[in-house]
């Protein structure tokens, strides 16, 4: 089943078309890889798959439903979930409570229950903490609950990331350059998330520049270059694709 | 998650305690005048913990607050005064009344774009101020209302004097710290945290940033209004004149003073501010005797520049951040030695 279908997909920033006229789909339970140089419009077209801007022409769905014209927080709701190439932790909290923001969409206390919290809000808080601890394991900072986010290391911070884009239970993660900055071992456990997160019944669609992780986990790989879409296909047919090799390579990786 | 038991626990405990020291200081401190300043520190409390969950937790200012503000003194003393209602009925209806004004003119504003939320609420209270001095047949107009004031009372006990309404004052300031306590470890404190932290991260978490707002400010309305109510019941009398903009701006510089981001700061720096101010109205005639009220823009205009460059965080944060600091070079110097 398809569970994201992207189609003539535009999106121009003044004189800049970051996107451009592109067409793609994932189908449910599979790990796709976005790949393409800097500047290809990866993360464009993320924001615009998590409408943090609209497009300019073209259409999204996500399960069959337009997304077009839903506000960020909706599409959430919806069941999609991302981490940022440009790591977006909330500093002024601690570890646990970033993750327990993530359960935001899953819990339903509203002001008046802030306000006088009966057993009943009690009981859905415990339940946030519980759940958010039991996603903290899963990347390995359990132990970490109670630290200033601000306080963990890079490496940890990304996995932090990762842990509060998943507290949502979503259907669909969109991971930017997860892998980014990460050493070997930390890579490695990343990669170990992920196919984790792909057995929960996860679908994942991740920009990532390390061609050994991706050549590794991705079913499907789609290459961006100056937004357009240059190729699809499986890591063995896109490693042996001209065009890629030419764009990745330049024109006399080709001529060699 | 012992550790987390553990830190709310220590915030009850810091209640306990705090809640012992009011309750204690009357009766060690009998004198009437130093009983009305902290009544009024009580009430003025009450406007600036709210303004706190608005500008710390929802990153927004108002400059309209004494609106709110004036809003419940005046419906509490026209409802008491002309119908003779229960003061409590005209405090709910004050609360209410507010908070529908406050969440009306709020929806646009957060709507459209959020820093307007400072001009839109100046012109809001500057129009509420207008109206209490125009409306003569509602308001009284410049001279206040005429008709008196009843006292609060509860179940027969009139609280007619400082001692009695100190308490109920209090008590009510302790609610409201209570209640913004649970707001802030909960998951709409969580929710305006994030939006604090990352707008973006929030929005993609899926947290309605524009709803949680509105809904802050239209809460710290409502505890302005009901400030408001008790100031009414506590003078039995209002004239327009403490509800204009210096207020507005005196809850704000309160508000900075005490820190933002903290539970307990209000009340720090409306004492503090109150005190200044009490003071300054006996020393400022004596050293400059053709002073008029202006001084007062002077000196809190000051103290607003001054807490922004040199603690950001409130006084009381900020000195204690000052004092880690200082300990951690100490500390330092110590090892290197
Ligand atoms: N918000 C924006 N405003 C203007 N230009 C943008 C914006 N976001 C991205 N761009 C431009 O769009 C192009 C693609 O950027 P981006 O999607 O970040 O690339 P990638 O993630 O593949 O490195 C770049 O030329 C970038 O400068
Ligand atoms: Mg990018």
């Amino acid at each position: 089943m398809k569970i994201l279908e992207v189609s003539k997909l535009t999106k121009s920033f003044g004189g800049v078309t970051a996107v451009n006229d592109m067409n793609f789909s994932v189908n449910s339970g599979e790990i796709i890889a976005v790949i393409g140089p800097n500047g290809a419009g990866k993360t464009t077209l993320f924001n615009l798959i998590t409408c943090i801007y609209p497009p300019t022409s073209g259409s999204i769905l996500f399960k069959q439903k337009e997304i077009r014209g839903l506000t960020a927080d909706q599409i959430a709701h919806l069941g999609i979930s991302r981490t940022f190439q440009n790591l977006q932790i909330f500093n002024n909290m601690s570890v646990l409570e970033n993750v327990m923001v993530g359960r935001h969409t899953k819990s339903k206390t509203g002001l008046l229950g802030a306000i006088f919290p009966l057993p009943a809000v009690q009981r859905e808080e415990e339940a946030i903490v519980q759940s958010s601890l039991e996603k903290l394991a899963l990347v390995g900072l359990a132990d970490k609950a109670l630290e200033a986010a601000s306080n963990l290391p890079y490496g940890e911070q990304k996995m932090l990331e990762i842990a509060r884009a998943v507290a949502m239970e979503p259907e669909l993660l969109l991971l930017d350059e997860p892998a980014a900055g990460l050493n070997p071992t930390e890579t490695r456990d990343l990669v170990e998330i992920i196919y984790k997160l792909r057995d929960q019944g996860i679908t994942i669609l991740l920009v990532e520049h390390d061609m050994e992780t991706v050549m590794e986990i991705a079913d499907r790989i789609v290459v961006l270059n100056f937004g357009n879409k240059l190729a699809e296909g499986t890591p063995y047919e896109i490693q042996n694709n001209r065009e890629v090799i030419a764009a990745y390579l330049g024109e006399e990786g080709l001529s060699c | 998650m012992q550790d987390l038991t553990r830190r709310k626990r220590f915030r009850h405990l810091f209640i306990l305690l705090f809640t012992i020291l009011i309750f204690a200081l009357p009766l060690v401190l009998n004198n009437n005048y130093y009983l009305s300043v902290l009544v009024i520190i009580g009430i003025h409390s009450i406007v600036v913990i709210g303004l706190c969950l608005l500008m710390g937790y929802a990153g927004q200012i108002s400059l309209g607050h004494a609106g709110f503000y004036g809003l419940g003194a005046y419906t509490s003393g026209i409802i008491t005064s002309t119908y003779h209602t229960s003061p409590w009925v005209a405090m709910l209806v004050g609360a209410i009344g507010t908070g529908i004004v406050a969440y009306t003119i709020g929806i646009p504003i957060f709507k459209l774009k959020e820093h307007y939320l400072a001009l839109a609420t100046l012109g809001l209270g500057l129009i509420i101020h207008i109206i209490f001095v125009e409306e003569v047949a509602l308001t009284g107009g410049p001279s206040g209302l005429t008709r008196p004031i009843p006292y609060l009372s509860i179940g027969g006990l009139e609280l007619s004097n400082d001692f009695k309404y100190y308490y109920l004052v209090w008590l009510i300031t302790l609610l409201a710290v209570i209640i913004a306590n649970n707001v802030v470890h909960s998951r709409v404190g969580r929710a305006l945290r994030s939006i604090h932290g990352s707008e973006f991260a929030a929005r993609s978490l899926g947290v309605d940033i524009g709803k949680f707002k509105l809904r802050v400010f239209t809460l710290s309305a409502i505890y302005a209004s009901i400030a408001g109510s008790l100031y009414a019941h506590y003078i039995t009398f209002i004239s327009p004149s403490p509800f204009g903009l210096m207020t507005s701006i005196q809850f704000v510089v309160m508000a900075v003073v005490g820190g933002l981001s903290s539970i307990w700061g209000p009340v720090f720096g409306v004492a503090g501010i109150t005190v200044l101010t009490e003071a300054l109205k006996t020393v400022v005639p004596q050293l400059i005797p053709e002073a008029g009220g202006e001084y007062e823009i002077v000196v809190y205009g000051t103290i607003l520049v001054v807490i922004m460059i040199f603690l950001p965080e409130g006084l009381i944060s900020g000195l204690a951040n000052l004092y880690e600091g200082w300990r951690h070079r100490k500390g330092q110097a110590d090892e290197n030695s």
